[in-house]
């Protein structure tokens, strides 16, 4: 499963993408679990450059029946610094919150989806 | 034709004609005046010169203005070539060309050319541009103009602000 | 202080008028993120995990309360009411939104600040002594020189597309309180025979992927060719430095790669063609200097009554006066350190309340001079011995009045994980972790000296390789490693650090330290610091302690 994310050009806010438009909690973003729908989104968000920057896929994991970025640096651009639980969109709290802040293990470090470019 | 601007003695920016036609290393020269590849220049400068051409020479940034040195009297433009913008090696070329060697012919910025750069690149001593981002002799003469005063002493001759400040 | 005339003032200005243009241009559509990223980077505008970081320049780690406030103003008003003092003296500020930018250069630019070239292929902020013009052991006023080379770099139009960043230090003290030996370019003035004023120069220190210690590249350089030897030395490395790979892109590279001998000749070779036409007047350097002229200083006793009596009666202070005082050139003052790593805070990290605390306390009792140091703590150079106890009260009223400067507690650390996007592991709570294992004050002191620093990446902004105590923060398999060396030093001393062994999990860091020190509290002979009982034993020692378990 994947999810499609970028930050927001003009004030730099991790976003994610849901329908065409970008939101601000991954609560709300859609998920992929068809490649070609991910790379689909992934490559209309590249078309948007006044929008958003470097919009990338990233590798999603199961926590607590809920669905959290596999890497731990997304779940951190998910949730905000550990060491200001008041910064950040983990303020907010709830469900989703709360299953980022318990997901466990991660695979690199980056989450990206084929993070390394072959030349 | 790709537009070419050029900073006029008066320090203002126009759109020009250019005379020039850059020809690669692999295709057959066109009548007229040519910008050519350094190794192209050394292989047949001499006989495009004896034609009674300009002729220009195109250098990349890892090819050093030391070696056309001996050249310049005769050469009516230096093209330094920027294959990225990022890279800052025709800046020093550029400076070098006007400032130890008194080239007196055209400097000219070609690649990955953007108006951004156009401060950076009048102060070491270009003085035509082949942008790479539609902007106009206005652009470059807008970013050209947006400092009053510079730190450094450059190419341009411009009044460093150590002189300002003694009141030259 | 350094005060901005007019033509200084206009320049930045311009610069905040120019990016102001950029950033519209770049919200439009007219400049793609690849052209704008270079101009941002330019201003310090940096895209991080959470939002933009905005790094401003404090030059040479000089400010007043002007100043300070102004920060603390721009913290509440466009960020989360705190900044990050960096190890290049500078501030950051983690939240900052892009369409804020404009308007926050232009308030920077009211009160004679900015943000340029603090990021980008481009000469840095120039980094120097933070005890400058208060401590008697300088040979010349670093401030002077740090200056003009501020002036002489900012958008110098030859060198600013470099192959990559380049960061210059400068100290005038036999004590280096700037890392000048890990450098692209460190200046160490010194005298000649005659009493002439010169430089040292090194060329080539570097930390990050390959730390190298700098080698000497003019043993001595008449101070008055400063410019036209550094305008040698930016030329052959915008000439020669490697375009082709980034890693392997700075200034250490092809000062490794050539040779300390020949990158030396290629420098001589270039300056003789540049000659003294490339040197900065007398008259500019004199007008410069004026600006540093001593501040007035009060004709003091040495000795404070007020304030030996006051430590007599609070512990406190008399430990505050231990660790965070140095001696000043004039008699009855002192130069106060104030440490920015309370227990369980971030390291560098200051509100804008303190910042407040911090310009007050600057104006009221110290000629209106603060410092940053690389080691991202303040200080206020100039403070009276009979003013030190209500400075220090009023310090511990704001939460600054942590005792323990250069102590184990005293931890140098990068944003990390938790801001970063270019680290590989925080840094962040690994220091908030070891500094609660010795929050006893009384045991950190009977430590003494240790110098931790902590990199959530190869890029060593955290300045790990230089730690007694280095610590790098790697990912294996996603999960946070960590990798300890031992024995660095970023002083007059400088050395890279060793590697201690394989890199431990996040959860075992702080035992390790702990480890260590006990290993430390074991070997020691009297006067020993940490660093030098490890220079003594080595490694072994404290590897066995470390990795005993895993026998």
């Amino acid at each position: 499963m994947k999810a499609l994310t970028a930050n927001r050009l003009i004030d730099g806010d991790v976003v994610f993408w849901k329908a065409g438009t970008w939101v601000e909690r991954f609560a709300d973003a859609d998920l992929f679990d068809d490649a070609e729908a991910a790379e689909a989104a992934e490559g209309k968000a590249k078309s948007q450059p006044t929008v958003v920057i470097d919009p990338y896929l990233i590798d999603l994991m199961e926590s607590d029946g809920l669905w959290a970025p596999l890497s731990y640096r997304e779940r951190i651009r998910a949730l905000g610094p550990t060491n200001h639980p008041a910064h950040g969109k983990q303020a907010e709290g709830g469900e989703v919150i709360e299953a980022l802040l318990s997901a466990d293990g991660a695979a690199r470090s980056s989450g990206r989806v084929n993070l390394i470019k072959r030349k | 034709m790709p537009t070419l601007i050029r900073r006029q003695d008066n320090d203002q920016f126009v759109l020009a004609d250019d005379p020039f036609t850059a020809v690669s290393d692999d295709e057959g020269l066109p009548p007229g005046d040519v910008i050519i590849s350094f190794t192209r220049f050394q292989a047949e400068g001499d006989s495009l010169l004896a034609e009674g051409r300009a002729v220009g020479v195109r250098l990349e940034p890892a090819e050093e203005v030391e070696a056309l040195a001996y050249d310049l009297p005769r050469i009516a433009v230096v093209a330094l070539a920027f294959p990225k913008y990022r890279d800052g090696r025709g800046y020093t070329a550029a400076r070098l060309l006007r400032q130890r060697f008194g080239f007196g012919g055209e400097v000219r910025a070609v690649g990955e050319v953007l108006r951004e750069q156009a401060g950076f690149m009048v102060r070491c001593g270009f003085d035509a541009f082949v942008p790479a981002d539609g902007s106009t002799p206005q652009d470059w003469a807008h970013a050209v103009h947006r400092h009053r005063h510079v730190y450094q002493r450059a190419a341009d001759m411009r009044t460093p602000a150590y002189v300002e400040r003694e009141g030259g | 202080m350094y005060q901005y005339d007019a033509v200084d003032q206009d320049f930045v200005a311009d610069r905040a008028r120019e990016f102001r243009e950029q950033v519209a241009r770049r919200l439009s559509g007219e400049l793609s993120e690849d052209q704008f990223k270079t101009l941002r980077l330019m201003n310090g505008l940096y895209l991080q995990l959470h939002a933009y970081m905005l790094r401003i320049a404090i030059p040479y780690g000089s400010l007043n309360s002007r100043q300070m406030r102004r920060l603390a103003h721009i913290g509440r008003t466009y960020d989360r009411g705190y900044g990050h003092f960096t190890t290049r003296q500078n501030l950051q500020f983690h939240w900052i939104k892009l369409r804020d930018a404009p308007d926050i250069l232009d308030q920077l630019a009211e009160v004679n600040m900015h943000a340029i070239q603090t990021s980008g292929n481009c000469i840095r902020n120039v980094t120097s002594d933070p005890y400058a013009g208060a401590t008697a052991e300088e040979l010349d006023d670093p401030r002077v020189w740090s200056e003009a080379i501020r002036q002489w770099s900012s958008l110098h139009p030859e060198f600013s597309f470099l192959p990559r960043k380049f960061k210059i230090a400068i100290t005038a003290a036999p004590k280096d309180r700037t890392a000048a030996k890990v450098h692209d370019i460190g200046l160490m003035i010194r005298r000649g025979r005659d009493g002439q004023l010169g430089f040292e120069v090194i060329v080539g220190g570097g930390l990050g992927r390959t730390p190298y210690v700098g080698p000497t590249i003019s043993e001595f350089l008449p101070a008055n060719r400063l410019f036209s030897y550094l305008e040698a030395i930016l030329r052959v490395y915008n000439r020669h430095g490697r375009r082709d790979n980034i890693y392997k892109a700075r200034i250490k590279i092809l000062v490794a790669a050539l040779g300390a001998e020949e990158f030396a000749r290629q420098v001589a070779e270039e300056w003789a063609k540049i000659g003294p036409e490339g040197d900065l007047p007398d008259t500019e350097l004199a007008r410069i200097r004026g600006a540093f002229a001593a501040a007035a200083f009060d004709p003091l006793p040495a000795r404070s009554e007020v304030f030996e009596a006051a430590k007599a009666a609070d512990p406190a202070l008399a430990r505050f006066a231990r660790n965070n005082l140095r001696p000043h050139k004039k008699p009855g003052y002192a130069i106060v350190e104030v440490s920015l790593k309370t227990i369980g805070e971030t390291p560098g990290d200051a509100t804008s309340d303190q910042m407040d605390v911090i310009a007050d306390l600057a104006e009221r009792y110290g000629q209106d001079d603060i410092r940053v140091t690389h080691e991202q703590n303040l200080v206020l150079p100039h403070v009276r011995l009979d003013d030190v106890p209500e400075v220090f009260a009023q310090l511990q009223a704001a939460g600054l009045a942590s005792a323990n400067v250069n102590l184990i507690s005293d931890i140098i650390a990068c944003p990390g994980l938790d801001y970063c996007a270019l680290a590989n592991a925080r840094a962040i709570p690994v220091a908030q972790q070891i500094a609660q294992t010795f929050a006893d004050p009384d045991r950190a002191e009977a430590i003494g000296e240790l110098k931790i620093k902590i990199s959530g990446c190869i890029n060593a902004c955290g300045h790990h390789h230089v730690g007694h105590i280095g610590i790098l923060g790697v990912d294996k398999k996603g999960e946070e490693f960590y990798q300890l060396t031992l024995g660095g030093s970023g002083a007059e001393d400088a050395a890279v650090g060793k590697m201690l062994g394989p890199a431990l999990p996040y959860d075992k860091v702080a035992g390790a330290i702990d480890t260590l020190v006990e290993v430390y509290l074991r070997e020691r002979r009297e006067g020993e610091r940490f660093l030098d009982t490890y220079r003594r034993t080595g490694v072994e020692p404290f590897k066995e302690a470390v990795y005993a378990d895993a026998h």
